[in-house]
């Protein structure tokens, strides 16, 4: 008795060592693969550095002058909140759409449910090659069909003007990322009591109802969670776009992350894209503290 | 007219029939309670009436009106929930207003609604919270707010104290048998506690297997079981049955014989099951022999396990403070105006001819 009661307090500072000593581990594969080249992506935005040979100049915060001063950086940031804004609320709504579609006793539902998967699976290099031949100006189904069903008596340049080219890159972007909305929704939609709907249907509350009293509350977390993710993803995402349209025409589709890449391994200023790459981030760390903040009390 | 009616009503889940023949009428402002071991069906006919679930056949009508095709929401009807079922992301006052919102009813209206019902169930100092932030017998309350404030024809509750503690559950039972004599509307109520059966209804119906065993006041079903289920259902501890052989006067079962009067029983000779409740087999004086193998003390009172020279086992009532122990041997009597018999079957019938005079008179020990 008088021995167990003298160990407690020793026994915690065991389990507190052996606690640290459990994500030591965690903490330093943190360090190395998130906070060194953080680190170093603000060391290098302080250099003016020649991308081929890594050799270059301290300039200060010369490169940060260029990108408040410059024209690129805010183009690339308004594309990229285009982007984000579009794609994310269109995966939102289709995904919550198939979702509730999907929650439903319809026969085909398990086929349909593997189907929908199939856009998260398929490599974005196989998605967007064949949605390149869909959008093709010259021999592409689009262009086809919608001259078949005359809703187009022209052939349109999908890919190669303006707003089609956004366009066109928020539809491949919701169509390649709507089925993670389905599953992270479908998954909290089948938690849901059914009493509430029954109580619901009692009260008086019609379909439409039901999904904005009973529905709608009970999704409110999973979504907060669903936009954040997607957000992040999003605003970084590169290979989508880069080979859907390389950022054209001209630099209307170059998001954030293009940007960076362009300067860095085009015109070859490693420097100023890392000065560009801690802008974004800069960016995208205000949005989530709004997000967070927004939603976080709740 | 009657409030409630299920006319030969049958359900089905594919190939399974949960429910069969079912006819039940109540009357308005009745409290009539469903009673019935788990999986006899009660929710389902609860839900049939409240539009939930809709019967395979059979008609059901609220208020004379037939609503086999009307829509829970269309009803006039309110329901409790076993689980409660409050929308977690409302307050209590939403809660209780949700059903006059959905109904288009003004918004001061709906506060003073919603102020009156707090005020009848105690609710007010928590109507501001999230039901989350509520005890089990406070989001019961706040169900039943939620079923009152509308005013419906008929209140339709699904054993809405099961997950409540004893003495909370006693408590609630006073509050709804005071809360129905208020309103005077009709309430179902779906148990399977037959003491909140037996103490709130006036009438209860028990089920047993999908179908109904005997509708009638909680004094018949206890006092003139229609079958030797509901006689072994109705009842703690639960009404002796010991089968033997019923031949002129007397009933016999080995080398046990109780005289009969005949006039009594509408039965023939031959095989038959006798009932008496423990309360009815004394101890003390007779000219059955038995041995006391247990006796159980309750506080006021004594349970006590018999066995007669056969083995049969019989449980006997008796006042507490009698000086019994386990292995005496004593002599038991049957009270006679006490004694039911019943057809030999599992579900055999009741065959006492005089309705009343099996009626015990309460006894004070
Ligand atoms: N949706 C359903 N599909 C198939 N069978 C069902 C369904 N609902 C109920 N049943 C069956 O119908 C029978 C009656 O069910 P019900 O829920 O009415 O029982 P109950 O009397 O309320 O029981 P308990 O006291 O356990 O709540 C049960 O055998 C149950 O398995
Ligand atoms: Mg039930």
């Amino acid at each position: 008795m008088t021995v167990a009661t003298t160990n407690t307090p020793l026994l915690e500072r065991q389990y507190a060592r052996l606690g640290a000593l459990l994500i030591a581990p965690t903490i330093v594969v943190f360090s190395l693969v998130i906070v060194y080249p953080l680190l170093a992506a603000i060391y290098l935005s302080l250099f003016s550095i020649y991308t081929p040979t890594l050799e270059g100049d301290f300039v200060g915060f010369a490169n940060y002058w260029d990108l408040l001063s410059g024209r690129e950086f805010w183009n690339s940031l308004r594309v990229t909140l285009v982007w984000t804004v579009g794609t994310l609320s269109l995966q939102i709504v289709l995904g919550v759409g198939m979702a509730l579609l999907l929650h439903q006793n319809i026969w085909f539902r398990s086929l349909a449910r593997s189907l929908v998967l199939f856009p998260y699976f398929l490599s974005t290099v196989v998605a967007v090659l064949v949605w390149r031949w869909l959008f093709n100006d010259l021999y592409g189904a689009m262009n086809h069909g919608l001259m078949q069903l005359g809703i187009l008596d022209m052939p349109l340049d999908w890919l190669g003007s303006m707003p089609n080219a956004m366009i066109g890159v928020i539809l491949v972007g919701a169509w390649k990322y709507f089925p993670f909305v389905v599953i992270a929704v479908l998954a909290r939609l089948q938690t849901i009591p059914d009493h509430l709907y029954e109580a619901a249907r009692i009260d008086g509350a019609g379909p439409i109802a039901r999904f904005w009293d009973v529905t709608l509350p009970q999704l409110r977390s999973v979504l907060v969670v669903i936009i954040l993710l997607r957000a992040i993803w999003d605003f970084k995402e590169f290979d989508l776009i880069y080979l859907l349209t390389g950022g054209g025409p001209v630099t209307s589709t170059q998001t954030l992350s293009l940007l960076v890449y362009q300067e860095a391994f085009a015109l070859n200023q490693m420097g100023q894209a890392a000065a560009y790459s801690v802008g974004m981030m800069l960016v995208m760390l205000v949005f989530m503290l709004v997000y967070l903040r927004k939603t976080g009390g709740r | 007219m009657a409030d409630v009616t299920l006319k030969n009503v049958r359900k089905s889940f594919g190939t399974f029939t949960a429910l069969e023949n079912l006819d039940i009428e109540i009357r308005s402002g009745e409290f009539v309670a469903l009673l019935g071991p788990s999986g006899c069906g009660k929710s389902t006919t609860l839900r049939m009436l409240a539009g939930l679930e809709f019967p395979s056949a059979g008609e059901i009508s609220i208020d004379g009106r037939v609503v086999n095709d009307v829509a829970p929401g269309k009803r006039d009807i309110a329901m409790v929930f076993q689980s409660y079922a409050l929308y977690p992301h409302m307050t209590v006052g939403q809660n209780i207003a949700y059903p006059l919102r959905k109904r288009g009813v003004p918004k001061d209206e709906r506060a003073a609604a919603v102020q009156k019902a707090a005020e009848l169930l105690q609710l007010e100092p928590l109507l501001d919270r999230k039901p989350a932030q509520l005890s089990g017998g406070q989001q019961q309350r706040v169900a039943l707010g939620r079923a009152l404030v509308r005013e419906p024809k008929v209140f339709l509750l699904d054993e809405p104290l099961s997950n409540l503690d004893a003495k909370l559950r006693s408590y609630m039972r006073a509050e709804l048998i005071e809360l129905h004599r208020r309103l005077g509307k009709t309430m179902v109520y779906v148990t399977h506690d037959q003491l909140e059966a037996m103490t709130m209804a006036d009438r209860i119906a028990v089920m047993h297997g999908g179908r109904l065993q005997q509708f009638d006041t909680p004094d018949a079903v206890y006092n003139r079981p229609a079958n030797r289920f509901v006689a072994s259902f109705i009842g703690t501890p639960s009404m002796n049955q010991i089968e033997g052989t019923l031949a002129g006067d007397t009933f016999t079962r080995g080398a046990m014989t109780v005289p009969l009067d005949r006039a009594r029983f509408a039965a023939e000779d031959g095989p038959c099951v006798m009932g008496v409740r423990p309360e009815a087999v004394t101890i003390g004086t007779g000219h059955v022999a038995a041995t006391i193998r247990l006796v159980e003390n309750t506080g006021h009172e004594l349970i006590v396990s018999l066995a007669l020279e056969d083995g049969t086992r019989l449980l006997s009532r008796v006042e507490a403070g009698r000086r019994l122990s386990i292995g005496q041997t004593v002599q038991i009597t049957f009270e006679p105006d006490a004694i039911h018999l019943f057809a030999p079957e599992d579900d055999g019938a009741r065959l006492n001819t005089d309705e009343d005079a099996s009626v015990i008179p309460m006894r004070s020990h």
